[in-house]
C-alpha cells in the first residue's frame, strides 16, 4: 500500500475535519426547533452513511474473495468490518446523545435507529465469527459468506422496520433531516461533514488494511521459509 | 432428485429413530410458553398481540435447535464429507437439509400453536387457519438461514453461541413481518392488513433460499 | 496402459505455516494399483483428501480423470470411492440401512439386495440389522470398505484400509482390492508399512510431505497373508 497515498489521505482528512468542525460549531446557524443540540446531526448522519457504506464494502470484498480466492480481498473485508463497526457504534451513541436533551429519552425504536442497531448486531456477528473461527483455515471464506448474507439482509431490514414504524410511530430522532434544511448553509455544512467523515473512514480503512496486508504477506513468507527449511532437512 | 430424496428419507428415519429430540422440541416450546406467560402476564384484551408474540419467540428459539439438527448430525463420523464427495450438487444438498430442518421446526411449531390456543384462550377457527401462511413462510425463512449458518457454526469454536448471534439479527425482518401478520390473522383483520407483511416474508424466503443454495458449496468446502 | 487417472504436479499443502505436502509429483495410470507408504504426519491422508477434492491445495495442481481436483464435477465425483479414518457411517442406522442409503445416494440398482450382498462379502452378515453405534472399530472398518466399494468406483482412494482389521478381515479386504483392480479400477492405498495384497502394485514412499517413487514394484510373494 502506497504510503504516500495513505499520508495524503491522512492530511486531507485532517483538513476536512477541521473545516467541518469549524462549520458545525461556528458557521452554521442554530436550528430553530431543537437548538444547539441539533448540531450533532451533522455528525450523526455522516457517521450513519459511512457505517452502511462500509458494510457494502465488506460484502463486495466477500464476493471477490469467493470468486478470486485472493487473500487481499479478505483483508479488505475484515478491515472494512472493523472500521465500520467503530462508526456504527458512534452512530448509536450520537443518536442517544441527541435524543436525551431533546426528547428526554436514552433510546427510541424509530425506524432509523432500529435499523442501525440491527446493522450493529450484524457487524458484531461478523466480528464474533472472525474471533471464534480464527483457528479454522476456512475463516476467510466463512466471513465472506456472512458478509454477503448480512449485506443483502439490510435492505429487507430497512423495509420491514419502516413498515413496522408506520403502524406505531415512535419518537423520531432525525427529524431535522426530513423537513428539508431551511438554510443553505445547513446543506453545505452537511455535505462538508459527509466528505470529512468519508475521508476519515477511508484513511482508517487504509491503515487497518495495510496492517492486515503486512500480516498476510508475513504469513506467506513464513510459509515459504518453512518449505525451504523442510527441503533443507531432506539432505 | 434421487440423492435429494435419499438424504431426506435418511434424515427423517434418523429423527424418528431418536424420538427423544422431537420430544425435546415439544418440551422446549412448552417451557418457552410457560416463561412467557409468567413474564408477560397477558391480559385478555391483548390476546392476539401476546399470542402472536409468544408464537414467534417459540419459533425462533425452538427453531435454533430444530432447524440445525439436520445439518449438525452430519458432523458425526465425517458423514458430511461423504455427501460433499457424493454425487449430489451442493445446492441440492442444501435443499435436502433445508427441507429436513423445516420439517423438524414445523413439528415444534405445531406444539406451540396448540399451546397458544390453550394458554391465550384463542378461538379455533378461521383465524387459526390464517395463521398458517405467515408461520409456514417464517419457518421456511428461518430454516433457510439456519441451515447455511449451522454449516458454519458447526465447524467453529463456541458454535452454539455463534449461531444465535448470527441468526437473530438476520431474521429480524421476517420476525417483524411474521408477528404482525400473525397478529392480523388472529384479530381477523382484512387480508389487506396481512398482505404487505406476507409480501415481505415471501421476499425474505426467496432471497435466503436462493442465497443459501448459491453459497452452500462455499461453506461446506474444506480448506 | 490407460491414461493417467491421477496426475499431481508440484502439489503443495500448508496448514497455516506448517508444510504438509511439498511439491508432490505423482501419476497413476488407469487400471493400476499403487501403495503409498508413510509414517504418521507424512502427509498421506492430506494427499488423499486433496485428490478426492475434499481439501484445497495451497499450490500446484492435481488432475483426477483430467479434471482439476479443486473443481471436481458431479460426473467425476461419482467415479471416486474413498475410505478414510472416519467411517462416514451413521451410528444410529443399522449396517444394512447405512449401505442402503449409500446405494440410493449413488442410484445403484436394487439397493436392498446389493446392500445384503456386500454385508455378507465383508463378513458382517450376523450384524446386518444392528446399529453401527454398537460396532467395534474392526466391524466399522469392514462396513466402511463395503460402503466404499459398493458403487464399483473407477478410482479407489483407500487411506489405511487395513487398520483395525484382524487377519480374516485383512484377507477379505485384500481380495476385494484384487477384484477391483482385476475389474479395471485404479487403486491408491496408503499404509504405515509395506503390505502384500498378492497382486502386482507400484510402491512409493511419502516422507515428510514428499513422494519418493520407488523403482521396484511390489510383487506378490509366497507369503499367504498380508500384515497391516
Amino acid at each position: 500500500m502506497n504510503s504516500a497515498i495513505r499520508n495524503g489521505l491522512g492530511w486531507s482528512t485532517l483538513a476536512l475535519m477541521l473545516t467541518s468542525l469549524f462549520m458545525v460549531f461556528e458557521w452554521v446557524p442554530t436550528e430553530a426547533e431543537q437548538g444547539i443540540v441539533q448540531r450533532i446531526f451533522y455528525f450523526h448522519v455522516p457517521l450513519a452513511w459511512v457505517a452502511f457504506a462500509a458494510f457494502g464494502i465488506v460484502a463486495i470484498a466477500g464476493v471477490f474473495y469467493l470468486w478470486l480466492k485472493d487473500q487481499i480481498w479478505d483483508d479488505l473485508g475484515y478491515a472494512a468490518a472493523e472500521s465500520g463497526m467503530v462508526f456504527c457504534t458512534l452512530v448509536l451513541i450520537t443518536g442517544s446523545i441527541w435524543a436525551k436533551p431533546i426528547w428526554g429519552i436514552w433510546w427510541t425504536w424509530d425506524s432509523r435507529l432500529t435499523t442501525t442497531f440491527i446493522l450493529w448486531l450484524l457487524y458484531g456477528g461478523y466480528l464474533m465469527l472472525r474471533a471464534m473461527a480464527d483457528d479454522t483455515p476456512e475463516v476467510a471464506r466463512f466471513g465472506a459468506v456472512i458478509g454477503i448474507v448480512a449485506a443483502l439482509d439490510v435492505p429487507v431490514v430497512i423495509l420491514s422496520v419502516r413498515l413496522w414504524r408506520t403502524i406505531h410511530p415512535a419518537v423520531i430522532v432525525t427529524r431535522a433531516g426530513e423537513h428539508g434544511l431551511e438554510d443553505p448553509r445547513m446543506v453545505v455544512t452537511l455535505l462538508v461533514s459527509l466528505t470529512a467523515f468519508t475521508a476519515l473512514f477511508a484513511w482508517i480503512l487504509m491503515l487497518r488494511f495495510s496492517q492486515l496486508r503486512v500480516r498476510s504477506r508475513l504469513n506467506g513468507m513464513r510459509r515459504e521459509a518453512a518449505l525451504i527449511e523442510a527441503a533443507a532437512r531432506d539432505y | 432428485m434421487g440423492a435429494f430424496a435419499a438424504i431426506l428419507r435418511k434424515d427423517l428415519r434418523l429423527e424418528i429413530r431418536s424420538g427423544q429430540s422431537t420430544l425435546a422440541l415439544f418440551a422446549l416450546s412448552l417451557l418457552i410458553m410457560v416463561v412467557l406467560v409468567f413474564a408477560l402476564d397477558p391480559q385478555p384484551s391483548d390476546r392476539a398481540h401476546d399470542a402472536a408474540g409468544a408464537l414467534w419467540v417459540a419459533l425462533v428459539f425452538a427453531g435454533m435447535l430444530g432447524a440445525t439438527r439436520s445439518i449438525l448430525a452430519e458432523n458425526e463420523n465425517g458423514c458430511m464429507r461423504a455427501l460433499t464427495l457424493g454425487p449430489i450438487d451442493a445446492a441440492a444438498l442444501y435443499g435436502a437439509k433445508l427441507t429436513g430442518g423445516f420439517i423438524f421446526m414445523a413439528i415444534a411449531e405445531l406444539a406451540a400453536v396448540i399451546l397458544i390456543v390453550l394458554f391465550f384462550n384463542l378461538e379455533i377457527g378461521a383465524a387459526l387457519i390464517r395463521l398458517a401462511p405467515p408461520l409456514i413462510l417464517g419457518t421456511l425463512g428461518f430454516a433457510a438461514l439456519a441451515t447455511l449458518l449451522a454449516a458454519i457454526s458447526g465447524r467453529t469454536r463456541a458454535g452454539d453461541l455463534l449461531l444465535p448471534v448470527l441468526a437473530v439479527p438476520l431474521f429480524v425482518p421476517a420476525l417483524i413481518a411474521g408477528v404482525k401478520a400473525s397478529e392480523a390473522a388472529l384479530l381477523g383483520l382484512p387480508l389487506a392488513a396481512e398482505g404487505q407483511w406476507l409480501g415481505i416474508l415471501i421476499g425474505f424466503d426467496v432471497l435466503f433460499v436462493t442465497l443459501g443454495a448459491l453459497l452452500f458449496e462455499h461453506v461446506i468446502r474444506e480448506d | 496402459m490407460g491414461a493417467p487417472v491421477i496426475e499431481a504436479r508440484a502439489l503443495t499443502k500448508t496448514f497455516g505455516v506448517t508444510p504438509v505436502l511439498r511439491e508432490v509429483e505423482f501419476k497413476l495410470a488407469q487400471g493400476r494399483g499403487a501403495l503409498l507408504i508413510g509414517g504418521n504426519g507424512s502427509g498421506k491422508s492430506t494427499l488423499m483428501r486433496i485428490l478426492a477434492g475434499l481439501s484445497q491445495p495451497t499450490a500446484g495442481e492435481a488432475l483426477i480423470f483430467g479434471e482439476d481436483c479443486r473443481r471436481l464435477g458431479l460426473a467425476n465425483r461419482k467415479r471416486i470411492g474413498m475410505l478414510t479414518h472416519q467411517s462416514w457411517l451413521y451410528p444410529n442406522l443399522t449396517a444394512r440401512e447405512n449401505l442402503q442409503f449409500y446405494a440410493e445416494l449413488y442410484a445403484l440398482h436394487d439397493g436392498p439386495a446389493l446392500a445384503t450382498r456386500w454385508i455378507e462379502r465383508v463378513g458382517l452378515g450376523a450384524s446386518a440389522n444392528e446399529r453401527v453405534r454398537g460396532f467395534s472399530r474392526g466391524m466399522e472398518q469392514r462396513l466402511s470398505i463395503a460402503r466404499t466399494m459398493m458403487p464399483n468406483p473407477e478410482l479407489l482412494l483407500l487411506d489405511e484400509p487395513f487398520a483395525a482389521l484382524d487377519r480374516d478381515a485383512v484377507a477379505i479386504a485384500a481380495e476385494l482390492i484384487r477384484a477391483a483392480i482385476g475389474g479395471g479400477a485404479t487403486v491408491l492405498i496408503t499404509a504405515h508399512a509395506p503390505i502384500d495384497i498378492e497382486t502386482e502394485i507400484e510402491s512409493h514412499q511419502i516422507v515428510r510431505g514428499k513422494v519418493i517413487r520407488s523403482r521396484e514394484h511390489n510383487r506378490p510373494s509366497l507369503r499367504t497373508s498380508a500384515g497391516a
